[in-house]
Parts: structure tokens; C-alpha cells; sequence
């Protein structure tokens, strides 16, 4: 009678990423039912969720990016799209996907908003996973208009922690760095940190997330997405980043930046503001703290985390 | 073949009997999204100096306003020795199915492709099916292109439109603009999956070195359009509305002020331009195919020419409680006429009236 579903069955796409592990880690803590996929149709007859929570994607970090444009925007819009579409044929009721603060446009005002993301070519090194990405919001508004369907998004800064993938390669940042410290420390050589050091981030650690997007998932109710991040006051130069992973790997050998690799984009900085006026005593766990059971983590599954 | 990790690969050759060919092998394996992993190898037919023999050219959505176009076109003189020209209909093959496309590729092996498939409408239908018109086209446009990349097609044009563009905007608008923020809200769902062509376009030449590209017309008009007075397009719907306006002996009424401006663009001069753009044109960026600024009109002007194409002498009535769409839109045509500084287009009335003969000559079987 009152237009809720009863008890929810909440499918995780991704389940098994950095997210959906932490999400799984919340969700046992709250005792919800939430399954992995690894495909689309199949896995939505076999479970039939009330809802979902949409995370699969192919990704990898900058330099990933740039040669392989076009399979980050086809499998990521395929994937997307098979997805939403079960979803809406499934009769879900509600739809949370994910997006990135790496989506938005390039030549832009600082802090970005939400409203925003539409507003002009992303950065040209990862325009076809991020063209794939805003798509996301652009199918979530033609359902609603057509269908009233309320699916959503939301759009984490740069995410970390355990479960991560940990490639030096084609990983993030972060995970990154603490592979390669945890090289550097055991070989008893330098840490070569790529690019200069001086690039802005915000960092967001992968359980915070999680507690966010239970939140989203259950108390949200805006088609537009929402920015799930640490105030701009957080934000932190990789220099700084790499001190913090240096101080929990307890590594004492010299840091070396190579300033010959790119940066990527040397700041992105996103506003909070949205997810403050609803949520304005939200408490982010602390980034060092973060960093040393991320740290401590790796070290303790170094042979089974992905890398 | 088996890789040395043990996967087993399936093999897709495709071949084109011809004399002489040379094998290109472009081994790549993409992963999909159900984790499969295929490798698909694809042969080109190429001659010593590196061109591509007598073109195949496989035209989709061959039956629309452009298609019919090009159609006449190459009859008349466009088309050279030895080509081979398919105007593939929806009748044929339904593109928007991955499968069908891929066996309308598989049975005419074309070297090139001229894209004008796709799901359209006027402003209303648009308002209404936002999702159909992006789901549908992004299917259409994604099938067609990922084909032609499998089967080692040169090049693919494909049809963008000024409609596209940003709505918030600078004028006249150029090729370099389409990105530059949101479309208009009326139609965003076809204005995103139009856009995406030359997303795609870019994201295959960076990482396979294909010169797929695309062209963005102003508003087209001629023979073979949809002249459905509901659900299309300013011009045909008023060369609809006059011929009825006049074997009714009524008042012709044109929704909107009459000041909206607009380039028109006939569509045997579009023909004639894609076929330059097809054999001769190298850019991955999109270029605008359109008369110049000071050929811009009133929709006024084009109700003139069409009431004079008709020999309509009865009253004309402006519905100013109708929308007028975008007052403006004007299209830079700079980057054209760098290329062909002496393209001349048929004069609009002259245009009009040919249109205007067509429409009362084939009425009964005008898409309408």
C-alpha cells in the first residue's frame, strides 16, 4: 500500500571490485541480501532484485586509458546499457550506478557540482570511458521521462581500499603507490613516483563509500546524480598521498618523481554540497587511518590481491 | 589458432573474391562484457599503390531523403567505373539487431559505408520517446560502425545534424563545437546517440587508425522525404500542408511566427557533397555540409517559395501559439568552402519547386 517492495533484494553488478567488496563488508554488518554478477539477463531471472546497485565496468587507470579509448567506451556503454534496460524490463524498482568525477569536462570552473557534467568534452585521455560513464545519466533521465522509472547515480572522487587492483601498470593512484612501495621496501630500492607530485585529489576511502551508497540506495530519491566525496577542504596534492602510504609502509629509502609522466589532470576538485545538506554530520574516516588498514590490508593478502 | 595461455581462439576470416587482394591481420582481443574473448582477423583489398580497388559501397537507410538522393546521383553521373552501389533499407535489415547487421555486412562485403540509418522524428515524437531515439541509435550506429571495423571497411561517413549542438551557444556554431555542452532539451536522447558517432569515429582512429568521420547537414529537404505533417520536418510538412491547403480550397496554416531562421539544404547538393566527402575528404572531425550564413532564411521565405512552387493563391495564416523550436541555429559552412571554395548549390526556389512537382507528381506514395 505504501509502494515499497517488502523485503529488498539488491542485486551488486561488479560485486567482486574495490566497491563491491566494501559494500559486502557493510552490507554483512546489516545483514542484507546483495549477490554478485558477472552478467546481465541470465543473472537477473535467476535472482529477480528489487533493486540494484550498478558497479561493473571496465576500467584502469591513465595510461590504460589512453590506448584503448574505444573498448572503454564499447564495453562500458554495452555493459550500461544491458544493465538499465534489464532493470527496466525486470520491473526494478530502483537503479544505482556509478559514475567518476573523471567524467566531467575538462576545460571547467572549480569545484564542479552535479549539474554540470554535461557541460563541455571530458579530458581527452579517457573521453570513451567517460563519454560511457555520463551516458549512464543521460539513460537514467530518458527513463524517467518516458517510463517514471527513478534510477540514479552517483559520483564517487578517487576511490581506495582493500580489494582494490592493485596493477602498477594500469591501476589508480593510489593503489598504485602502495604496491609500489611495498616493492620498493622489500627490494631495498627507491620509489619512483609517476609525475610531479603536485596533482590535487580528493580521496575517498571504499567502506566510507560504501555506507554512502546503502544510504543513496535507500533514502535518495533524485534522478540527478549526487557527488559522494570528502569536502574541497580534503583535497590532497599525490605528493602528499604518497607520504601517507611511505609513513604506513614504514619505508625509508629516497622518493624520486619522475616528471616525465604525465600528470593526468592536475586538479578536479568536486563540491560536496549535495550530499552535505543531506547528510551534514556524515563522518569520513580519517585518511591516514584509511591508508594504514588499506596498507596493512596489502601486505596481509599481497600474494591473493589483484595485480 | 590457440594462444600460449591456452585460450582457444575461434578464427572469423573474411575475404573478398577478387583478384588481386593483400591480407591485413589485425589481430585484436577485446573482452565483452560476458567475458568471452574472440579474435577476429580481417582481410582488405588493396592494390600495390595502397587504394582500395573499385569501391563497394554500402548505403544504410538507402531509402530515406538522403539515400534517394545519392541514389539519383550516382545514376547520373556520380557514381565511377566498376563501383558497386547497395542501398540497404530497413526492410532488408533491421540494424538496430547486432545480428542482422552483421549478415547484411556478411552478404554485400562493402569497402565503404555511407551511414544514414537511424530511428527519427520531428520535435513532438522526440519530446515523448526520448529513450527509444537514444537506445535505438546508439544500437543502430554502434552495430554499423563495429561491423564495418570487423569487416575491414575503409571508411565510413556518417549523418550528424546541427540539431545536435549545444543549445546554449555562440553562433554561427562550427565543427569544433558539438561537445561543448548539453543539446536541446527536446530531443537529447537522438542528439546524445548522434554525437556518440563521432565519439566512436575518434575512439577508433586513436586506436586503430581508421578514418571513419561524419557530416553534420542543416536542414535537408527533397524528393523521397517524410513529409508527415505530425511528426516531420519544417519543409516537407509545409509542402504537405500547401498541396492540401490547395486541393481543399483552405487556408494554409504554418505553426510558429515565420521567423525562426533556418539554412536549408537541398538534398541532391548534400548527395553530390557526401560523395566528396566519401572519395575525397580525410578528416576524422566532422565537417558541416550546409549553404553559407547569408543563405540563411525565414521559415517566412520558405513559405513563400513553396506557396509559389504550388501556384497557391489562398490565405496564409501563422499559428503564433505554436512552438517556433530554436529561433537559430546558424551553421559555419568556412571549413567547406576552404575545400571547395566553387560548390554551387541549387537555388532555393528553383530547389523548391522541383520538390514541390515531386510531392504532387507521387503523392499517393510519399511517406506521409
Amino acid at each position: 500500500m505504501n509502494g515499497s517492495v517488502g523485503p529488498m533484494r539488491v542485486l551488486v553488478t561488479g560485486g567482486s571490485g574495490l566497491v563491491g567488496r566494501a559494500i559486502e563488508r557493510v552490507v554483512k554488518e546489516e545483514k542484507l541480501l546483495a549477490k554478485h554478477s558477472s552478467d546481465t539477463r541470465a543473472v537477473f531471472e535467476r535472482h529477480r532484485p528489487t533493486h540494484v546497485i550498478h558497479l561493473a565496468a571496465m576500467v584502469g587507470g591513465l595510461f590504460r586509458n589512453m590506448r584503448q579509448n574505444l573498448d572503454f567506451w564499447r564495453n562500458n556503454v554495452f555493459i550500461n546499457d544491458n544493465v538499465l534496460q534489464a532493470a527496466h524490463d525486470f520491473d526494478v524498482v530502483k537503479v544505482v550506478s556509478c559514475l567518476s568525477t573523471c567524467i566531467f569536462p575538462d576545460k571547467t570552473t572549480y569545484p564542479i557540482d552535479e549539474s554540470m557534467i554535461h557541460n563541455g568534452p571530458p579530458h581527452e585521455t579517457n573521453f570513451g570511458y567517460a563519454y560511457a560513464k555520463r551516458m549512464i545519466d543521460v539513460q537514467n533521465r530518458a527513463l524517467f521521462q518516458q517510463y517514471g522509472r527513478r534510477y540514479t547515480a552517483v559520483i564517487p572522487t578517487n576511490v581506495f581500499g582493500p580489494h582494490d587492483n592493485y596493477n602498477i601498470e594500469d591501476g589508480h593512484v593510489l593503489p598504485g603507490l602502495i604496491h609500489k612501495t611495498y616493492l620498493a621496501k622489500k627490494e631495498g630500492t627507491p620509489l619512483q613516483v609517476w609525475g610531479s607530485g603536485r596533482a590535487l585529489r580528493q580521496f575517498i576511502y571504499s567502506l566510507d563509500l560504501a555506507r554512502l551508497f546503502l544510504w543513496v540506495l535507500r533514502e535518495y530519491d533524485e534522478v540527478e546524480p549526487i557527488i559522494l566525496s570528502v569536502g574541497e577542504e580534503d583535497e590532497l596534492s599525490i605528493k602528499f598521498a604518497a607520504d601517507a602510504v611511505v609513513e604506513a609502509l614504514g619505508f625509508e629509502g629516497d622518493v624520486i618523481y619522475d616528471t616525465s609522466k604525465a600528470d593526468g589532470q592536475f586538479k578536479k576538485t568536486a563540491s560536496n554540497a549535495k550530499l552535505r545538506k543531506y547528510l551534514p554530520d556524515f563522518k569520513f574516516t580519517p585518511f591516514r587511518a584509511a591508508i594504514k588498514e588499506t596498507c596493512d590490508w596489502f601486505v596481509a593478502n599481497y600474494d591473493s590481491a589483484r595485480k | 589458432m590457440n594462444t600460449g595461455s591456452g585460450l582457444k581462439v575461434i578464427a572469423i576470416l573474411d575475404y573478398y573474391s577478387s583478384p588481386c587482394f593483400k591480407c591485413i591481420l589485425t589481430p585484436e582481443v577485446f573482452i565483452k562484457p560476458h567475458l568471452s574473448v574472440s579474435l577476429s582477423l580481417s582481410l582488405s583489398l588493396c592494390q600495390m599503390d595502397g587504394s582500395v580497388g573499385p569501391m563497394r559501397v554500402l548505403v544504410t537507410g538507402g531509402s530515406g531523403l538522403v539515400g534517394r538522393a545519392i541514389e539519383r546521383v550516382v545514376k547520373e553521373g556520380g557514381g565511377r567505373e566498376g563501383e558497386k552501389w547497395i542501398f540497404l533499407s530497413s526492410k532488408e535489415a533491421n540494424l538496430v539487431s547486432a545480428e542482422e547487421t552483421r549478415a547484411a555486412f556478411k552478404k554485400h562485403r562493402p569497402t565503404h559505408v555511407i551511414h544514414l540509418a537511424a530511428m527519427v522524428g520531428g520535435l513532438y515524437r522526440n519530446m515523448r520517446q526520448n529513450l527509444d531515439f537514444w537506445r535505438n541509435n546508439v544500437h543502430i550506429n554502434d552495430n554499423v560502425l563495429n561491423m564495418s571495423h570487423e569487416f575491414g571497411v575503409v571508411k565510413v561517413v556518417s549523418c550528424l545534424s546541427t540539431c545536435v549542438f549545444p543549445d546554449k551557444t555562440t553562433y554561427p556554431i562550427d565543427e569544433t563545437m558539438m561537445h561543448n555542452g548539453a543539446p536541446h532539451d527536446s530531443n537529447y536522447g537522438y542528439a546524445y546517440a548522434k554525437r556518440m558517432i563521432d565519439v566512436h569515429n575518434r575512439a577508433l582512429f586513436q586506436q586503430y587508425g581508421l578514418k571513419y568521420t561524419a557530416v553534420i547537414p542543416t536542414n535537408m529537404f527533397g524528393a523521397h522525404d517524410n513529409f508527415n505533417i505530425e511528426d516531420g520536418h519544417v519543409m516537407p510538412g509545409l509542402i504537405h500542408k500547401t498541396y492540401l491547403a490547395k486541393k481543399e480550397g483552405k487556408p494554409l496554416h504554418v505553426w510558429g511566427s515565420g521567423r525562426a531562421l533556418r539554412q536549408f539544404i537541398y538534398s541532391l547538393d548534400l548527395a553530390r557533397l557526401f560523395l566528396w566527402v566519401l572519395r575525397e575528404y580525410d578528416e576524422v572531425e566532422p565537417i558541416i555540409l550546409s549553404v553559407g550564413e547569408e543563405d540563411e532564411l525565414t521559415v517566412k521565405d520558405a513559405v513563400d517559395a513553396v506557396v509559389e512552387g504550388f501556384g497557391f493563391k489562398g490565405e496564409v495564416i501563422y499559428d503564433t501559439s505554436k512552438s517556433d523550436g530554436q529561433i537559430k541555429k546558424t551553421a559555419n559552412n568556412a571549413k567547406l568552402r576552404k575545400y571547395l571554395p566553387d560548390f554551387k548549390f541549387t537555388p532555393f526556389k528553383q530547389a523548391v519547386k522541383e520538390t514541390c512537382d515531386w510531392f504532387a507528381a507521387n503523392y499517393d506514395t510519399a511517406r506521409k
